[in-house]
């Protein structure tokens, strides 16, 4: 794998948030890590290209887009782990899903515009499955939420 | 709740902005704005805390935070925000969240820990126990990506 080097991690943390909103702003944060434009578009392609960096752009507050969000856990039998996952990940509002080591060992995150929705498409997954076990488990309270990593 | 231009400024900023000098001019063309119009209506999402972050996401992999843990606690509810407050301090922790607990599952706190491998997140969520004094909790290691993809709101905008 390539190697980040200091101005890379420099030109990371600096715009993991406040990316400038100007009309160029890769000139913009060139001048805050003493680089000309062109090197910074450069570096940040090459970022790219190697899969350090996923994308650019914006991540949202679902409630103030006028959805909701939740955490859903569900008890799957070995053998039906695929077609499970399938089913679930046919939702576009599924945006994360993982197997863990646990009795609940499939978890994922839903998105839509209601809960009733969620609870619906919950159901419908249900029957489509004959996975029963499946907990709907939204946040009640935010302590924290940071998708920033210092690099050093 | 939003206005069709922010709608469709939504949909065009939630994937991959081009790396170029003028990024903004191409995606205000994309959807027939000016590039102020389209700056200006993004700052305001951004100041309105509808765009909680705006910038460059990395994949944690190749980051040197190898591994994550999903840790569920099972915390006094009248403990609860002091404790909530304790866990969301540690740098580690990406996400901190009360949930209501459930028959089979009598979890109600629940934190993101990062480390750079299990062991690493094992440690952390040790001193987040002992610091909260929360005894009972679980560390739930991933182990399969079965799906990893952002939202895509309003795909019918543009």
């Amino acid at each position: 794998m390539h190697q980040l080097d200091d101005t890379d991690r420099d030109l990371v943390n600096l715009i993991q948030s406040d990316f400038p909103i100007t009309p160029e702003p890769f000139q913009a944060i060139g001048d805050q890590v003493g680089l000309t434009a062109s090197e910074v578009i450069r570096r940040l392609d090459t970022l790219k290209k190697n899969g350090f960096i996923r994308r650019i752009g914006g991540n949202f507050v679902p409630e103030k887009l006028g959805f909701v969000s939740t955490l859903c856990a569900a008890k799957v039998p070995q053998d039906k782990i695929e077609l499970f996952a399938d089913t679930v990940n046919e939702y576009p509002g599924v945006t994360h899903n993982y197997l863990r080591e646990n009795e609940y060992n499939v978890w994922f995150t839903f998105i839509a515009p209601s809960m009733v929705e969620i609870q619906d498409n919950l159901l419908s997954i249900s029957e489509r499955t004959g996975v029963r076990d499946i907990l709907n488990l939204p946040a009640t309270k935010v302590f924290k939420i940071r998708a920033e990593f210092t690099l050093s | 709740m939003l206005t069709e231009l922010e709608e469709k400024i939504v949909a065009s900023i939630q994937e991959d902005m081009p790396i170029v000098h003028r990024p903004y001019l191409v995606l205000a063309r994309q959807i027939g704005v000016t590039e102020a119009q389209y700056l200006e209506t993004l700052q305001s999402l951004c100041d309105r805390g509808v765009i909680r972050r705006f910038g460059v996401t990395i994949r944690h992999q190749k980051s040197g935070f190898g591994a994550n843990a999903m840790t569920a606690w099972i915390v006094d509810e009248d403990r609860i925000e002091t404790v909530g407050e304790i866990m969301a301090s540690f740098v580690e922790v990406s996400h901190c969240y009360r949930r209501n607990p459930t028959g089979s599952w009598p979890y109600n706190l629940y934190t993101m820990i990062h480390g750079t491998d299990e062991a690493d997140c094992i440690e952390t969520a040790g001193k987040m126990s002992e610091k909260a004094d929360v005894r009972t909790y679980q560390l739930l290691f991933s182990r399969r990506e079965l799906k990893k993809t952002s939202m895509k709101y309003y795909p019918d905008a543009i």
